[in-house]
C-alpha cells in the first residue's frame, strides 16, 4: 500500500503519514437497541469499492479528515475536513 | 590501486569493476554453482546473472562484475571449499541421479528426516554466508519528481531531455556507472553523441542517479531505488522516489542459449564480451567461436576482430551439439566437427526488461513476430520507450533443447531435463513449474532463465507462448539487501528531563515504549535488585520516596465546552468537578471496553489538566480530537507531555519534606486527598495533585520540564534527613499491587469492562450520553455470569507465579494471573488474576500454577494494604 492521500490542509501526501480511522458510519442513538450498538462497534461493511472513511494526519497537520476512497484501486476520490454540524 | 582477493593483491585500473580487474589478472572461475558446485565464470558482465557473486568486505552476494574496485577491498569467493579452482563438493554432480528435480519433496518425507538432512543441505548448497558483524551502514532518502526516467541509455536520455524541455523536474535513474547504455560498448548501436550527456548534466531540472537500480514500482508511482555507494559513510541508500509519471527505458538484456555445457567457464553472452572489451579493455579470450543467427553474429564478429580476439567460426544455434572442456571451455562440438577455442560467444535472444511495468499492473503479452513478451497495456502514468517497449527486438529461431547439462537456471542448477521431468510429473503450468523446480526463483529472479523456462514448457506441452504466459513479477527485483530496507541502525529513545540525575544515582534502565525509565537505583551499592527494590519499597511505606513520572501523557484541555467533551469521552462526570479538585478518569470504547485511565484535574473554570498512561497518549489525544471533530464545541487540546516534568513524592514524611519547599498549605483539611493546587515549589511554578497510586500520602508534582531536574534534586536534598529514597518502576509496581490499583493494558485486556475489574464506581450511568454508555448499561444490568472477574489473591504457600500463569479450579483451567509480587505487607505472594465470576468472592480458594505445580491461593476483593485508604488521606 503506497498510495497518496490528499490532505485538505497539507496537500497530497504518502499514506504512511496517516493513521487509518475506520469506515465512516452513523452512530446509533443513545436508546438504540443493544444489537445495533454491538453491530456499530464490532461489524464492518468492508466494501470492495467506494468507501467513506476517517483518516488522521499523524505526521502532518494532526487533523482528522474524511476521504472517499475506492478500496480496490486505492484511488482517493475526494477528501475534506469533517463538517461541524453532526455532533 | 590494489585490492585483496583471498589475500592476494590484485592490481585494478581506474574505472575497473572487481570482476574486470580479476579477469584481467587471469581469474576465470568466479563462483561455484548452487547445487553441483560447477565452476562458473563471468557471463553477462552487467549484474544480471548469478555467476560473479562474491563476498566483498564481509558482505555476501555482491555482484562483482558491476561493483567498482576500491583500494584495500577484501574479496572472497563463496560456496567453494577449499578454493574456486578445486572444490571438493563438485563431486555432487556425479550424484545428480540421486537428486532429480524435487528430490527432497520425495525423499525427506518425515520431519525427522528433514531435520537430520537440513544442516548438510544448507552447508552444501547455497550462496554466501551472512556475517552479522560486517561493518555496513545504510540510509534512506526521499525524492520527488514530475517525471522519473528509468534507464540511462539512448532512449532514456532522450526522454529525460524532452521532459526537462517541457519544464518538468526530472530524475534519471541509471544502474550503470556512466550514462549511455549500449552506446558505451556496442559500436553497432551507433556513435555516442557527446553533447547529449553534456546537455543532460548541465540541465538544472534533471537529477541523475548513477549506480542506482529500481527494484520495485509500487502503487501511486512510488519507485524503490537502490543507490550503491552514494557517499563514503554508507554502502547503500534506499530512495523512496515518488514521480507523477514514469518513463520505463530499461532496455533489453541478452539471455543464454540452451545446449549441453552452456554453463562452462568461457561461455559468455556477446554483450558481456563487448562490455569487458570496451568498458575495461579486457579481451575475454584469444580464440572465439560465435554461436548465433547470421545477422547478429556478423555484427559481433566485426567488433571482436577489432578487439584482437581471433574468430574461429560462427556456428548457428541449431548446429551446436555441446560445449567441451573440463570446467573451462576448450572447444565446441558441432554437427560438422569439433572446433577448439577458449571462448564461446552467445548471441542470445534479447528480452525486454518489463518487470517494473508488470509489477505496476501493466499487461505483458507474447509477440510471435518479435519473439518476445512485450508490454501491451501500460499502467496509468507509466510509459515504455525503446527496447523495453520492444522497439528493436527481433528474436528468431530460438531452440529449447532438453539436456541434463543444458542449464536453464544458473542460480539453482536447473537443467532443461529437470524442467521436462517437472512437466512430466504434472507441473505443466509455468507458475507451478517455477515453484516445483525453483527455476526463475534465484538471485537473478528469472532474468537469465525465464524465457528458456517458458520455451521448454512450450515445447513439452505443445501449448503456445501466449497460452503458457509469464510468471508473475514481484518486487524486489533485482534483490535488495535487508539492511538497505531496514535503513539506518538507530532507534530513537525518549528521555525524561531528570534522566541524568537518575544516571548519577545508578539507575538500571528499562524500556517502556520509546521511553527509558529507571527500574531501580543501585546508588553505588552492590546489593541485589531484590534488596534494592525492597529498600525503595520500605522508604515509601515508612518515610518517603520520589519517582519520576514524567512519562505520563499530559493534555491541557481548555475552552468553554471542555467539561462537555470530557463527560462524553470519559465514564465519570467532569463538568461538575470543582476547580482545585482531581478525579480518577476511566475511558471506554463504545463496547464498554477499558481503553485508558488517568486523572483529570480542574485547574480553573475553563482549564482541565488530563493525564493518560505513558503508552496511550497519542491514542487518547486522537480519540478526544475525533470526538470533537464533528462538533462546534469550544475546546482546545494541547499535548503538553514534553513541556512538563513530573514526579511523585509519596510516604508518611512527604508532607514534612514538601513543606520546607513551598508556602502552599499542605494540611489535609485545606489540601485534602484528590485536590489540586498551583503553587511554587522551591521557586518553580508547579501543579500539585494530591493523589496516591502507591497508597501513601503523596503529591504528583508537575513543573516545567526545564526545571524538573532542579526540583527533583531539591526534593531529594531536602528529604535526605527524612530518609527519602528515589524509587523506580519495580518498587512502584509492588506498591500499587498491594493497593490493588490496576494498570490498564497489564491487568486489563481487550475484553475488560469496568464492572469486570471492580471499577463500576468510576462509571456514571446516570449522566447524559457518553461513549460506551449503552453497552455498559447492558453489562451492568445483565451481570453476565459467564464473564471473568479481576480479583486479588494471596498465596497460601511459598512461591510466586509468573505473569500469565494459569488459575486452576477443580483441575480445569479457570483463569490467569496478570500481576504478582511478593508483598512485604502480607508477607506472602500476592497478585491479580482473572477468574470465573463464581470464584470472585472473598475467601474463595483457587489453585495457581507455580513452577509446574499448584499452590493454593485465597481470593480477596479488597486491597492487600490499608484497605480503608486511611494512609492516603492522612
Amino acid at each position: 500500500m503506497s498510495f497518496q492521500l490528499p490532505c485538505p490542509n497539507c496537500g497530497n501526501r504518502s499514506v504512511y503519514e496517516f493513521r487509518f480511522g475506520g469506515e465512516m458510519k452513523q452512530t446509533p442513538g443513545s436508546d438504540a437497541p443493544v444489537s445495533e450498538w454491538q453491530n456499530y462497534r464490532f461489524n464492518r461493511v468492508n466494501a470492495a469499492g467506494i468507501q467513506a472513511e476517517w483518516w488522521f494526519h499523524r505526521s502532518g497537520c494532526r487533523q482528522w479528515l474524511q476521504a472517499v476512497r475506492n478500496t480496490i484501486s486505492n484511488e482517493v476520490l475526494e477528501s475534506f475536513l469533517p463538517p461541524e454540524h453532526r455532533g | 590501486m590494489k585490492f585483496l582477493f583471498h589475500n592476494k593483491p590484485i592490481e585494478a585500473r581506474p574505472g575497473d569493476t572487481i570482476g574486470a580487474a580479476l579477469y584481467r589478472n587471469g581469474q576465470r572461475i568466479f563462483s561455484r554453482s548452487f547445487k553441483y558446485h560447477r565452476p562458473r565464470g563471468l557471463m553477462c558482465v552487467s549484474g544480471k546473472c548469478p555467476n560473479c557473486l562474491m563476498n566483498v568486505d564481509g558482505i555476501p552476494n555482491i555482484r562483482t562484475c558491476i561493483t567498482p574496485a576500491r583500494e584495500e577491498m577484501t574479496v572472497k569467493a563463496q560456496n567453494a571449499y577449499p578454493s574456486l579452482e578445486t572444490d571438493f563438493l563438485s563431486i555432487t554432480q556425479r550424484f545428480d541421479w540421486l537428486m532429480p528435480v524435487g528430490w527432497y519433496y520425495k525423499t525427506l518425507t518425515y520431519p525427522a528426516m528433514w531435520h537430520a538432512a537440513e544442516p548438510t543441505i544448507r552447508k552444501v548448497a547455497g550462496l554466501g554466508e551472512i556475517l552479522p558483524s560486517a561493518p555496513t551502514e545504510y540510509e534512506h532518502a526521499w525524492a520527488h519528481a514530475e517525471t522519473g526516467v528509468i534507464g540511462g541509455g539512448w532512449t532514456g536520455m532522450q526522454a529525460a531531455l524532452a521532459a526537462a524541455e517541457r519544464g518538468e523536474q526530472v530524475i534519471l535513474i541509471d544502474d550503470q556507472a556512466a550514462l549511455g547504455g549500449q552506446l558505451l560498448y556496442r559500436e553497432s548501436a551507433g556513435q555516442m553523441p557527446g553533447d547529449v550527456i553534456a546537455r543532460l548534466q548541465s540541465t538544472t531540472n534533471i537529477r541523475i542517479l548513477q549506480n542506482s537500480y529500481c527494484f520495485g514500482l509500487y502503487e501511486g508511482n512510488l519507485l524503490g531505488v537502490l543507490q550503491r555507494d552514494p557517499h563514503t559513510a554508507v554502502s547503500e541508500r534506499l530512495i523512496h522516489l515518488r514521480a507523477r509519471q514514469i518513463v520505463v527505458a530499461t532496455g533489453a538484456y541478452e539471455t543464454p542459449l540452451l545446449f549441453p555445457n552452456n554453463d562452462l567457464v568461457g561461455v559468455m553472452l556477446s554483450t558481456g564480451v563487448l562490455r569487458l572489451l570496451h568498458l575495461y579493455g579486457v579481451p575475454a579470450g584469444r580464440r572465439a567461436v560465435i554461436v548465433g543467427e547470421s545477422a547478429a553474429a556478423e555484427e559481433i564478429s566485426a567488433e571482436l576482430g577489432a578487439g584482437g580476439i581471433e574468430l574461429m567460426a560462427i556456428v548457428k544455434p541449431d548446429a551446436v551439439i555441446r560445449a567441451t572442456g573440463a570446467g573451462k571451455v576448450d572447444g565446441i562440438q558441432t554437427q560438422t566437427g569439433h572446433i577448439s577455442c577458449d571462448l564461446i560467444v552467445i548471441c542470445g535472444p534479447r528480452v525486454p526488461d518489463t518487470g517494473l511495468i508488470a509489477q505496476a499492473g501493466g499487461k505483458i503479452e507474447w509477440s510471435d513476430a518479435q519473439g518476445a513478451f512485450l508490454p501491451t497495456v501500460l499502467p496509468r502514468l507509466v510509459t515504455a520507450v525503446g527496447d523495453a517497449a520492444g522497439e528493436s527486438i527481433a528474436n528468431t529461431g530460438i531452440r529449447f533443447a532438453a539436456s541434463k547439462r543444458a542449464f536453464v537456471c544458473l542460480c539453482s542448477d536447473v537443467s532443461s531435463t529437470d524442467l521436462c521431468d517437472g512437466i512430466a510429473e504434472g507441473f505443466d503450468q509455468i507458475e507451478t513449474l517455477k515453484r516445483y523446480t525453483t527455476a526463475t526463483m534465484g538471485p537473478c529472479q528469472g532474468r537469465m532463465c525465464q524465457l528458456s523456462a517458458i520455451g521448454v514448457c512450450v515445447r513439452e506441452t505443445g501449448r503456445s507462448f501466449a497460452q503458457t504466459g509469464m510468471t508473475t513479477s514481484r518486487p524486489p527485483n533485482p534483490g535488495v539487501t535487508l539492511g538497505a530496507l531496514a535503513g539506518p541502525n538507530h532507534h530513537p529513545v525518549r528521555r525524561t528531563p531528570m534522566h541524568y540525575a537518575h544516571s548519577n544515582l545508578g539507575a538500571v534502565w528499562m524500556d517502556m515504549g520509546d521511553w527509558q525509565r529507571p527500574r531501580y537505583y543501585t546508588n553505588r551499592s552492590t546489593a541485589s535488585e531484590a534488596d534494592r527494590v525492597l529498600l525503595e519499597y520500605h522508604s515509601v511505606r515508612e518515610a518517603a520516596g520520589l519517582i519520576d513520572v514524567s512519562t505520563l501523557g499530559k493534555l491541557d484541555v481548555r475552552g468553554a465546552d471542555s467539561g462537555k467533551l470530557l463527560d462524553k469521552v470519559y465514564t465519570h462526570r467532569f463538568s461538575d468537578l470543582r476547580p482545585g479538585r482531581v478525579r480518577y478518569a476511566l475511558m471506554c470504547d463504545e463496547g464498554g471496553v477499558i481503553l485508558d485511565d488517568g486523572t483529570i484535574s480542574r485547574l480553573s473554570e475553563g482549564c482541565y489538566f488530563v493525564t493518560t498512561t505513558s503508552g496511550n497518549l497519542d491514542f487518547v489525544h486522537q480519540w478526544l480530537e475525533w470526538h470533537l471533530s464533528c462538533t462546534k464545541w469550544d475546546v482546545r487540546i494541547t499535548n503538553v507531555t514534553a513541556g512538563y516534568g513530573a514526579m511523585n513524592l509519596a510516604g508518611p514524611k512527604s508532607r514534612d519534606i514538601l513543606r520546607e519547599l513551598t508556602d502552599c498549605d499542605l494540611d489535609s483539611t485545606s489540601f485534602p486527598y484528590m485536590a489540586c493546587r498551583q503553587a511554587e515549589v522551591k521557586g518553580i511554578p508547579a501543579i500539585l495533585l494530591r493523589i496516591g497510586f502507591v497508597g501513601e500520602t503523596g503529591w504528583e508534582i508537575h513543573c516545567p520540564a526545564e526545571s524538573a531536574e532542579e526540583l527533583w534534586r531539591a526534593i531529594l536534598d531536602t528529604g535526605r534527613e527524612f530518609g527519602i529514597q528515589p524509587f523506580g518502576v519495580e518498587a512502584q509496581r509492588l506498591l500499587r499491587l498491594e493497593k490493588r490499583h490496576v494498570i490498564v493494558g497489564v491487568d486489563t485486556d481487550a475484553l475488560t469492562n469496568p464492572y469486570d475489574a471492580d471499577m463500576g464506581w468510576a462509571v456514571k450511568l446516570d449522566k447524559n450520553d457518553f461513549v460506551g454508555k449503552r453497552l455498559l448499561t447492558h453489562a451492568q444490568t445483565t451481570k453476565d455470569q459467564s464473564r471473568e472477574h479481576l480479583v486479588g489473591f494471596v498465596l497460601q504457600a511459598p512461591g510466586l507465579p509468573p505473569d500469565g500463569a494459569a488459575i486452576v479450579v477443580d483441575g480445569q483451567p479457570a483463569g490467569r494471573v496478570t500481576s504478582s509480587r511478593y508483598s512485604p505487607a502480607k508477607t506472602a505472594g500476592i497478585g491479580l488474576a482473572w477468574v470465573k465470576t463464581e470464584k470472585a468472592q472473598e475467601g474463595a480458594l483457587i489453585d495457581v500454577r507455580v513452577d509446574g505445580g499448584l499452590v493454593k491461593a485465597k481470593v480477596t476483593m479488597t486491597p492487600f494494604y490499608d484497605p480503608e485508604g486511611r494512609r492516603l488521606r492522612q
